[in-house]
Parts: C-alpha cells; sequence; structure tokens
C-alpha cells in the first residue's frame, strides 16, 4: 500500500523520532563502556573467574544490542540516501540477521543475569563447595551452552518471526526468567534477613536499618531498570503482533525509538550495576588509564 | 523482527515525496489506522503501561524493604566494634543484664572475629596461589574444623562473604577496620 493511502487524520499517532545524534552518542557510549569491561577482565589475571566471566558475558550481550541499533540506523540512514534499496534480497538477508542479533543480545542478557543471580545463589547457600562446583571450566561451558542456546533461538524466532508460536514463547520467557531471578534473591535476602537477626542479638548499631535499606535499594535498581529498559519493546513486539490495526496499539507502537533508546540506555547502567562495584575491578581500570597517559 | 524495519523505514519514507511502499512483509502491513471514534485517550496504553510498571517496581521495593527487616526491638548509634571491645557496657547498654546473652553475644563476637581474620587470610593465601584451586579449599576445610562452631550456617555466610572473593557482594577491602566486620556480617549480600 501506497504511504498516500494513509489516513492523514489530525489526532494520529505520529512517530516519536529519537535525533540521530542521540542516538549514536547512547550507542556509542554502551559500546565503548563494555569494550573497557571485557578488556579489563581479560587483561586482569586477578579476574580470571566465574563471576566475572558472567559479567562478561553479560558485557557482550549488551555491547551487542548497542551494536545492532547503530548497525540499524546506518542502514536507514544508507536507505535515505539512496546507497541501498528497500526492496532487495541483500536487505533482507541483512534485516534478518540484525534481527536475530538483536534477539541474541536480549535472550543473552536474560541468561547472563540468570547466570550471576545462580552465582550469587550457590556462593551463599554452598558456600563450602563453591569451588568444586563452580570450577572455571564448568563456568565456560554454561557460557557457551547459553550462547549456543540463544544462537540457535535467536536466528529461529528471527526466521519464524511471523508465526505466533515464535512470539508468544519469547514474550513468556522474559517475565518468567524476571520470576525466577527475583526467586533467588528474595531467597538470598531472607537468609541475610536471619543472619542480620543473629547480630541483631548482638549489642548492634542502627546500621542495620540503612544496610536493609541499601539492600532493597540495589535490588529494586538492579531488576527495576532491567524491566524498565526490556519490558516496553517486549510489549511493541506483542502488540505489533496481535494488534497492528488497533489504534490504541499504533499509539504505543509509535514510540518505538525511544523503546530502542532506553535498551540502549540499558547497556549503559548494566556495568554501573554489576562491573563497577566491583573494587578489583576499578583498581583495573585506574591502572589502565594510568598506563595510558 | 520486521516491525522493527517497518517502523524505521517508514521514517525514512516520510522524508521522501514520492516513493512506493513497497516492502516484502507484506504481513506487518499496517493498514490506514482510523483514529476516529476513540473513547479513551489515544495514549492509554502507554500510559497505563508506564504506570504499572512504576506501580509494580514500587511494590517490589516494599516488599523487598519488609523481607529484611531485622525487627531488632533495640537500636543502637555506637559503632559495633567498640561495643565488641568493651564487654561490661553490654550491660549498661541494653538494660540486658542477663549472663548467658552476655557471654554468648561475647562468644560470637570472638568467633566472628577469629573467623574473619582466618578468611581474611584465607583470601590472602587464595590470591598468592592461584595455581591450585582445590589447595585452599582443602586447606580452608581443615582448619574449618578449628574454628568454635555456633551454628553451622553462620560461619557458611561468613566463608561466602570474605572467602570466595565476590567483591559485588559486600565490601571485602582488606584494611577495613575489624570493627566493620560484624556490619559486613548484616549486610545483606546485595551489595551488587
Amino acid at each position: 500500500e501506497n504511504i498516500s493511502d494513509f489516513s492523514l487524520n489530525i489526532t494520529d499517532c505520529t512517530q516519536v523520532v529519537v535525533p540521530e545524534e542521540v542516538f549514536f552518542t547512547v550507542a556509542a557510549a554502551g559500546i565503548l563502556e563494555n569494550l573497557l569491561i571485557l578488556i579489563a577482565i581479560v587483561r586482569n589475571k586477578n579476574l580470571h573467574l566465574p563471576m566475572y566471566f558472567f559479567i562478561c558475558s553479560l558485557a557482550i550481550s549488551d555491547m551487542l544490542g548497542s551494536l545492532y541499533k547503530t548497525l540499524e540506523n546506518i542502514f536507514i540512514i544508507l536507505c535515505k540516501m539512496g546507497y541501498l534499496t528497500r526492496h532487495g534480497d541483500f536487505e533482507k538477508k541483512l534485516d534478518d540477521a540484525m534481527d536475530s542479533m538483536f534477539i541474541l543480545s536480549l535472550l543473552g542478557s536474560i541468561f547472563s543475569l540468570l547466570a550471576i543471580a545462580a552465582d550469587r545463589y550457590i556462593t551463599i547457600f554452598y558456600a563450602l563447595r563453591y569451588h568444586n562446583i563452580m570450577t572455571l571450566r564448568r563456568a565456560l561451558v554454561i557460557l557457551a551452552v547459553i550462547w549456543a542456546f540463544c544462537a540457535g533461538s535467536s536466528i529461529a524466532i528471527a526466521l519464524f518471526s511471523y508465526e505466533a508460536a515464535t512470539v508468544i514463547p519469547f514474550t513468556i520467557l522474559f517475565p518468567l526468567m524476571m520470576f525466577f531471578i527475583l526467586c533467588l534473591y528474595v531467597h538470598m535476602f531472607l537468609l541475610a534477613r536471619s543472619h542480620a537477626k543473629k547480630i541483631a542479638s548482638l549489642p548492634s548499631s542502627a546500621a542495620h536499618h540503612r544496610t536493609n535499606m541499601k539492600g532493597a535499594i540495589t535490588l529494586t535498581v538492579f531488576l527495576g531498570v532491567f524491566l524498565c529498559c526490556w519490558a516496553p519493546f517486549v510489549l511493541h513486539i506483542l502488540l505489533a503482533r496481535f494488534c497492528p490495526h488497533n489504534p490504541y496499539c499504533a499509539c504505543y507502537m509509535s514510540i518505538f525509538h525511544v523503546n530502542g533508546t532506553l535498551i540502549m540506555c540499558n547497556a549503559i547502567i548494566n556495568p554501573m550495576i554489576f562491573a563497577f562495584r566491583s573494587p578489583e575491578l576499578r583498581s583495573t581500570f585506574k591502572k589502565m588509564f594510568h598506563c595510558s597517559r | 523482527m520486521s516491525a522493527l524495519r517497518l517502523i524505521s523505514n517508514r521514517t525514512s519514507q516520510q522524508a521522501l515525496a514520492n516513493s512506493d511502499y513497497t516492502w516484502d512483509y507484506e504481513y506487518y502491513e499496517y493498514g490506514p489506522v482510523s483514529f476516529e471514534g476513540l473513547k479513551a485517550h489515544k495514549y492509554s496504553i502507554v500510559i497505563g503501561f508506564w504506570v504499572g510498571l512504576a506501580v509494580f517496581v514500587i511494590f517490589m521495593f516494599f516488599v523487598l524493604t519488609l523481607l529484611t527487616k531485622t525487627g531488632a526491638p533495640h537500636q543502637d548509634n555506637a559503632e559495633l566494634s567498640e561495643k565488641r571491645f568493651r564487654m561490661n557496657s553490654f550491660v549498661a547498654d541494653f538494660g540486658r543484664p542477663l549472663e548467658s546473652e552476655r557471654v554468648f553475644s561475647h562468644q560470637m563476637a570472638e568467633e566472628s572475629q577469629s573467623l574473619f581474620h582466618f578468611c581474611i587470610n584465607e583470601v590472602d593465601h587464595m590470591n598468592k596461589e592461584k595455581a591450585s584451586q582445590k589447595g585452599p579449599s582443602l586447606e580452608s576445610n581443615t582448619h574449618f574444623q578449628e574454628v568454635p562452631k555456633s551454628s553451622g550456617m553462620f560461619e557458611e555466610d561468613l566463608h561466602c562473604l570474605t572467602k570466595f572473593n565476590i567483591p559485588n557482594f559486600v565490601n571485602t577491602e582488606q584494611n577495613s577496620s575489624l570493627g566493620e566486620d560484624d556490619l559486613l556480617i548484616s549486610e545483606p549480600p546485595i551489595i551488587l
């Protein structure tokens, strides 16, 4: 259908356009930050631990997400300038490849977060056997399995994205994983509470209130950021599949670029929540920057 | 998702005046959407979604805060370290003159102190000998038996908080004063 057939009503929901400079800045910041983390973890031998490898995996999936958005924007600009046609076979394949990269990034993010939560869970509840349970080799095997699964399903979803059968599992996986991660952390929290109760039987300080709040705030920030950054896009996918002609749905889908920018913001915020909290990683950064001067 | 490409292309389309909008994915054709006769505000899904998300996050925050409430009856402003080294002041500060409690708390403090020394030493040890991962754990097992136990879970948590190099959880800076150690225990491990 020609775009001229569009009924241009005054009350139309026009596309909310994010300026390209903002797009590229956010994407570049995300890519750079995660790349730095990767380099720091690879260079410092002390950071060759399962926990940091999972953080690496999260950094890689964040980088892929930002990279996807950047490439897509470049693609659009090339289309606008006429270097690429809009209906070529090559473009379609390119588009499929980029879609699968994006889904790979989303799945990789979710599974990395899950791996980090599981790693912490084992650290707390199987503390004495942790080194035997989570050896370096096992961590690498787990990561390989996760990424193979993500790659396979991303390609499958990208190829069969029209079917409801792929959209529904995809959108169910998201809240399911979130819920599972929440359960793991809540269980750890409950242990911390019983711990704190034991300490409270000692003469204790008012720091309890502060640290309890701190833990709750940290966990809320962590899960809240992930939800706020990814849920809008997942909802978009659902609406695009099930009610593209509904005016309400169309209005929601008009803020698509904002949702994309949110995903890239997640790539910037995630390192701050996970990687930069580690003193060892921070000191590695300082050394890197001092050496480069 | 072809929806992505579709919408992205649409913005580029609007820039070009006369262009045939031929895209391969007929499936995701967005036909003309009429905006007449809407009962609710047209952005109602957007607003509803974000309000719902905010409510959920706040709800989750309150649930987590409630979960981590220790419900300790007496909260003091003094630092824990001072209490440990001034055993006599326990009675004066809290008005709990029960001898058994005092002894118990003294024991717990001693244990945590010794365990923490041990844990910090273990971390040092581990950092020095990265080659064999099994070595330290074996050593730790033997050391572990020497330490007096109050409850299994207590030392486990203590161990896991410091021994396994999880700086994302707690502030395991080894130059922190010993008085801070108990605060480390008391902190929920999600100091991410």
